[in-house]
């Protein structure tokens, strides 16, 4: 174990700096549940090409490698890069239909306005 | 499609008008009897105003208790005899699960709002895959609307959507998600919304809730007596509680399955093609849906205006009205809901429903509805109204009680007589009511049992004759000591929506976790006190009196504790060692209910983060599959209509989420960025470029450290 730890300490001089960004792009391309090789690939490229050791320079230099393969892509549907959920739309119209509550509230006004084009024709009749 | 041909009066409706106008006498016949003797009973030297209270509302409270009576002796007839010539499911009868005509699509709508994700998936795949069993897939389309305001339940109804569409489907797609960006009219808005969008694409459609399972037989069954039935516009089936294990959840359970069916025959007895719709577990006939089912805004302002909550009954009604029979088909198997675990859950829905219920005040003179259906408005508002007007008959009885150990008798009112009135106590008459009421109200409940022992011989399902007979009794016990406190409720509910105090949308509990002490006392402090002093002043006036309302005053005293017990997992499970309140599904658990269980058992989906599932938002920043899902489902068009004002605001959101950290956001704000794409992806960039290794565990980017 401890020969290990030091062919791996030799090999890589800045070990405890790159230990945050290895770490972090390690847990990135797990998430992305990419075939278990191909991850480890990938998280060797971008700290390779990581110009420091930071954790943010390490990510940028993996986010332009997801780029350039083309790995960035969202799940898409037929139609294009929107995965759609549900099928294309069918527009139809629902409105709704008049409700009387009061009807003998509308009677009455009904009436009274029937009786008041009566009265009205009545006088002009006149 | 045509709407029925309304001249041709039908069969079934001439025998419906028949039953009802018996129904009419068997009510009002014996309520104006058991009145009168109330009346006589009283003491001639009361104040006339109480007397007259007193018998106003004991009489309508007397009719209503003797509808659900004869409700129930209805069922037992149909469920005895088992003769009913007007049974919807006829036509199915040795009938195969096919669905010959492919146009007879339909469409299973479930709407949901900030539910438990899992449960809702694990109920989709069930239903999606005993569909699958039947044969008759393809004429089927699983919808589930989301209204859900919660941004990770949101994330996590997307990926819950997506694995269940990788898992089961593939390239064939029968399971879709809509999620709504506003809740405009709940869920009639809902359905509406999937009706405008898509309702042309199909010809029936199931509304289900979010806890609803149905098996594939049943909806195919459904769809077979739509396709035979065109007059028909809606079939509601008599959806069974199950899988609940806190006492009052059992023993609601236990009078669903024993009482349920009586009830649900009793009602289709009198209604026939008049009946209801319950808002779920039912198959619905899209055209007429939407040409005459839309629900318009109460004018005005209050609780009793606005949308329509209790969308259901009003649904039903205008499709009577347009011509279209609604059946309840008490005899489908297979159709399964959840019911409320707790008393305060159960409280809580009533609260929304009583207002939704009371609104229909403003509806019951509607021109062109039917009487029935009038009647089940004045059914659905007495539901709650019936409270009340117990609690009033309570308080005019204790203050007659006490004013009359209070004031002196007067025998000889000089204007009035000339001879002395002296009070006539007639026992033999208050016996004779007492027993009648007792018989209206317990009855039933006695002979519910009576159709699983004679007639189906299945009370071995329900733990042998001895405890199925036992369990009626403990649950007529139970309800006795649980309707003073829902009596309280229901009438402050009245009172609140009355005085015009409105109530949000909350989401239903849906599992076991039951009520702590410390809600219990918050919810019933008020009743215990009001029991408390009720009692004490009643005891300490006519102690002889208190002893005739000692079981409502017990009750209340006892609410707290009362609410804590019944919401108990353990004290259900107890009881079911017991052998008591035993359902046929916890004898022997049905395919489908299997399924589901095994399905609410899936492990979730490999993640190296320690998030959990129910941390939707987290996941949509920080786990790359997640984020990709919801910015690809969400598309670009959120950013591109956003204001510049908008976007400002949204990138000092992402400022404040990187430096603050995700606890620092409000649903709202987290909603926001959720609905951009730019900024979703900005911020899912700057938290896995974050230097700070601080800021990053906020995220759940930090790395353990050996201690």
């Amino acid at each position: 174990m401890q020969n290990f730890e030091k062919t791996f300490s030799d090999s890589l001089p800045d070990a405890e700096e790159w230990r945050a960004a290895r770490d972090r792009v390690l847990l990135y391309v797990r998430a992305l549940d990419a075939p278990p090789l191909k991850d480890l690939e990938l998280a060797l490229e971008s700290l390779g090409a990581a110009p420091s050791a930071s954790p943010c320079d390490a990510m940028e230099a993996l986010f332009g490698i997801l780029e350039a393969h083309g790995l960035d892509q969202h799940p898409s549907g037929n139609s294009g890069d929107r995965l759609t959920s549900f099928p294309p739309i069918n527009r139809g119209v629902m409105v709704a239909e008049p409700m009387d509550r009061v009807p003998w509230k509308t009677a009455l006004v009904r009436s009274l306005r029937r009786r008041g084009r009566e009265l009205l024709a009545g006088e002009r009749a006149r | 499609m045509k709407a029925p041909d309304n001249t041709a009066i039908p069969s079934w409706r001439r025998a419906g008008n028949r039953r009802r106008i018996s129904l009419l006498f068997l009510v009002l016949l014996p309520t104006i009897t058991s009145s009168y003797t109330m009346a006589r009973l009283l003491p001639d030297r009361a104040s006339i105003v109480l007397d007259a209270l007193l018998v106003t509302v004991f009489g309508i409270l007397f009719a209503w208790i003797s509808v659900g009576f004869w409700a129930f002796m209805g069922g037992l007839f149909v469920l005895l005899t088992k003769r009913d010539r007007f049974r919807v499911s006829k036509s199915c009868d040795g009938r195969d699960f096919s669905i010959p005509d492919a146009e007879a699509r339909t469409a299973i709508l479930i709407p949901i709002y900030n539910e438990e994700v899992n449960r809702v998936f694990a109920g989709v795949r069930t239903v999606y895959r005993s569909l699958k069993q039947t044969g008759s897939l393809d004429r089927f389309d699983i919808f589930l609307l989301s209204d859900s305001t919660s941004p990770d339940v949101w994330v996590e109804e997307e990926e819950a959507w997506h694995d269940f569409r990788r898992e089961e489907e593939g390239t064939e797609a029968h399971v879709f998600y809509r999620k709504r960006d506003n809740n405009i009219k709940r869920k009639s808005g809902n359905v509406a919304d999937f009706c405008r969008r898509w309702g042309k694409n199909y010809r029936y459609m199931i509304v289900f809730d979010a806890d609803s399972v149905m098996t594939g037989e049943s909806m195919v069954r459904l769809v077979q007596i739509m396709e035979d039935r065109p007059d028909i516009g809606i079939i509601q089936t008599l959806p069974l509680a199950v899988n609940r294990e806190t006492l009052i959840a059992r023993v609601q359970q236990f009078a669903n399955h024993v009482q349920g069916p009586l009830l649900a025959a009793g009602l289709h007895f009198w209604q026939l093609g008049d009946a209801q719709y319950c808002g779920h577990n039912a198959i619905l006939r899209v055209e007429p849906f939407m040409k005459h089912c839309q629900l318009p805004r109460l004018p005005g302002k209050g609780t009793l205006s606005g949308d329509i909550l209790s969308h259901d009954f009003v649904e039903s009604a205008l499709m009577c009205r347009a011509g279209y029979g609604i059946w309840l088909a008490y005899d489908i198997e297979g159709s399964y809901e959840e019911t409320p675990p707790t008393l305060l859950d159960e409280l809580k829905r009533d609260r929304r429903w009583c207002q939704g219920n009371l609104q229909h005040m403003r509806l019951i003179f509607t021109r062109g509805f039917f009487p029935a259906h009038r009647a089940l408005f004045l059914n659905g508002i007495l539901t709650y109204g019936s409270a009340l007007l117990w609690l009033t008959f309570l308080i005019v009885n204790s203050a007659q009680a006490v004013s009359e150990a209070l004031f002196e008798p007067i025998y000889m009112p000089i204007l009035r007589k000339i001879l002395p009135i002296l009070p006539v106590w007639r026992p033999h008459w208050a016996l004779s009511l007492l027993g009648s009421t007792t018989l209206l109200l317990f009855l039933p409940k006695l002979l519910s049992a009576l159709p699983i022992l004679v007639k189906d011989f299945r009370a071995r399902m329900y733990g042998g004759p001895i405890c199925l007979y036992l369990s009626v009794l403990l649950e007529v016990v139970l309800s006795m000591i649980l309707t003073p406190i829902r009596m309280i409720f229901h009438s402050l509910f009245i009172i609140s929506t009355l005085l015009g105090k409105s109530i949000g949308w909350g989401t239903q509990s849906r599992d076991d976790r039951g009520t702590t002490w410390k809600e219990a006392f918050a919810a019933h402090w008020w009743g215990t006190l009001l029991g408390a002093a009720w009692g004490g002043i009643v005891y300490w006036i006519i102690p002889s009196f208190f002893w005739w309302i000692s079981p409502m005053i017990i009750s209340l005293g006892l609410s707290i504790p009362i609410s804590v017990v019944t919401g108990r997992a353990s004290v259900g499970r107890f009881f079911r060692k017991l052998g008591l309140f035993l359902i046929p599904s916890e004898v022997r658990l049905p395919p489908i209910l299997q399924d589901l269980e095994d399905n609410l058992e899936r492990p979730p989906r490999y993640s190296p983060f320690g998030h959990s599932r129910k941390q939707g938002f987290l996941r949509a920043v920080v786990a790359p599959r997640t984020h990709s899902l919801h910015v690809a489902m969400l598309g670009r068009r959120t950013h591109e209509k956003a204001s510049s004002k908008r976007r400002e605001a949204r990138k000092q959101l992402v400022e404040k989420a990187l430096l603050l950290g995700p606890d620092a956001l409000s649903a709202k704000e987290k909603n926001a960025l959720l609905r951009d794409t730019e900024r979703l992806r900005e911020l899912h960039r700057g938290v896995w470029t974050l230097e700070d290794e601080e800021k990053a565990a906020l995220w759940g980017l930090a790395m353990t450290r050996e201690r």
